[in-house]
């Protein structure tokens, strides 16, 4: 059973199921007035969080307690928390505040995110276009939904996994390191804790930026440490960046996404190289957990760019790579599929076809599917009840 | 062979603002159905080329697609005309008839024809004046 961030608190719930209705998966339903996520639909893109107004599903990231358990606490900083700082002098400042939670080194992402842009550009795909497989939920929703596509991405570790590979391995001799990873997204928060991948995570514990953000605040103004930006690494998080790269196209926000991802199945988008997706609007910078205001963010990290360094860090390819993705097969048969098809069509030409949520579903089909897999009734559909539909009709 | 699943999508012509909303449609339901990965991107591609070539060619047009249960789905792609001229030269890749405008919007690049046999199991053309039908089979 797959796990992800998303953590629901019942008392906080006021039933307005806007969370069913904004997962673009339909992963989010109601049961006997609680909310279910269903995991296995999940992808964390975050939808659900974003749009609930009381708090009643969080992103649920691990806390700075855990520090005091190690002999040697190293933390990863994305560059998409460093888009939030106005300047370089900010920035230090802010890695600074950071360290000063209590951890003994923190280390700067860009260079990795860097390396995956980079290495995106000179990989030569069997099929084409290859997909970036920076962001989690790219990966996921392209494993669940658009399984055509799936030799299309690229086998490569997420940044901040290749850092926490090579960091495990170089600091081996410092005794028991704990490998914390600062999270602007709900989707990389869940990568740590819960991989999805082959094997597990290097990551020992994922920290929310929405959670840490006050307690770094205080932190800051107390000093700074040198960082020095990779410039690529800005570039690899954000599409309008990447857009100037003539066989590169790059999308933001999920929709977009999802239609670059429908053409591609198509077959039509052969004469690009690279598919840059990010399913946040403003790319990384967008991140949900992310302090501030993406635009303005986005506007930081133009600035950044300019001071920060072309120079390129040494990765070696163990850390960097990963075994290919492999589909999630349905193992039923054509004749399984096909009645259990049929079926659903049959009890979903009686219900309205509103999509309404009403009874705790996103949509009359998946409404179908749990009324043909005995766990609803028809009688479970408020509209049907109310005889609404008879009068519309 | 009984026909387990019928469905009919209506194509027009020159609506270059829904070109591929039937192919996505056809998608969709296929990839509910749960048919294999490998085969849905045989059916998407040529269900796509063939979508395009009844918006910027013919005058829109009629899909019909058939699931039955011997695990073979059937498409039928129906338009009133005009017609291939020479069905030799419209078979070969990069032959094209497109125009400007239709090339502009990235289509018309000789390669929908010679593709849909490419990936389809079963490949049939036949075309006058009054009309031309393609007819594909794909086997689970």
């Amino acid at each position: 059973m797959k796990e992800s961030v998303v953590a629901y608190t019942l008392s906080k719930c006021v039933k307005c199921m806007k969370c069913i209705r904004a997962c673009p998966v339909s992963a989010i339903s109601m049961e006997n007035n609680r909310i279910i996520v269903n995991h296995e639909r999940c992808t964390n893109c975050g939808k659900c969080i974003e749009a609930c107004h009381n708090q009643g599903l969080v992103a649920q990231g691990s806390t700075l307690v855990d520090i005091a358990n190690y002999d040697y606490t190293v933390c990863l900083v994305p560059p998409a928390l460093s888009s939030v700082c106005q300047s370089r002098e900010n920035a230090e400042d802010l890695f600074n505040a950071v360290k000063l939670l209590g951890f003994d080194e923190v280390i700067d992402l860009s260079p990795y995110y860097a390396k995956v842009l980079q290495e995106s550009m000179a990989y030569r795909p069997v099929q084409k276009p290859a997909i970036v497989s920076m962001c989690p939920v790219i990966n996921r929703l392209v494993k669940t939904k658009y399984q055509i596509l799936i030799d299309h991405l690229i086998p490569m570790n997420y940044p901040a996994e290749t850092a926490a590979r090579e960091i495990r391995e170089a600091y081996a001799a410092r005794g028991n390191v704990g490998i914390f990873n600062l999270c602007e997204c709900p989707s990389r928060l869940s990568h740590a804790k819960y991989p999805y991948g082959n094997t597990g995570s290097e990551i020992d514990h994922a920290l929310s930026i929405a959670d840490i953000f006050p307690m770094i605040r205080t932190n800051l103004g107390k000093g700074r440490i040198p960082v020095t930006f990779c410039r690529d690494g800005f570039a690899a998080m954000d599409a309008a960046m990447l857009s100037e790269h003539d066989k590169v196209l790059a999308a933001d926000g999920y929709d977009k996404v999802e239609n670059v991802l429908d053409l591609a199945e198509f077959g039509r988008l052969k004469e690009f190289d690279l598919l840059y997706l990010f399913p946040c609007f403003n790319g990384c910078s967008g991140g949900q957990l992310l302090i501030g205001n993406s635009y303005l963010n986005h506007l930081n990290l133009q600035k950044l760019v300019r001071e920060s360094s072309a120079e390129t860090k040494q990765i070696d390819d163990r850390y960097l790579w990963r075994d290919g993705f492999m589909a999630e097969e349905d193992q039923r048969s054509f004749t399984e599929k096909m009645s259990f098809f049929s079926k659903v069509n049959e009890v979903l030409e009686q219900l309205p076809g509103y999509d309404c949520s009403a009874c705790g579903m996103r949509t009359c089909r998946i409404m179908a599917e749990e009324i043909v897999n005995g766990n609803r009734s028809l009688g479970d559909c408020h509209i049907l009840n109310s005889g609404t539909r008879e009068e519309t009709k | 062979m009984t026909v387990l699943l019928h469905e009919e999508f209506v194509v027009t012509r020159g609506d270059y603002k829904n070109a591929g909303s039937v192919s996505s449609a056809i998608k969709d339901k296929l990839r509910t159905i749960g048919i294999d990965a490998k085969i849905l991107r045989r059916i998407s591609i040529a269900c796509y080329e063939a979508e395009i070539n009844m918006l910027i060619h013919a005058w829109g047009g009629l899909i019909t697609m058939d699931v039955s249960d011997d695990g073979t789905v059937r498409f039928v792609f129906k338009d009133p005309g005009p017609g291939i001229p020479d069905l030799d030269d419209a078979m070969t890749p990069g032959f094209s008839t497109a125009s400007d405008d239709a090339r502009e919007m990235g289509f018309g690049a000789g390669m929908g024809l010679p593709n849909i046999r490419k990936v389809s199991d079963d490949f049939d053309i036949q075309s006058s004046p009054e009309g031309t039908t393609i007819t594909l089979g794909f086997h689970l």
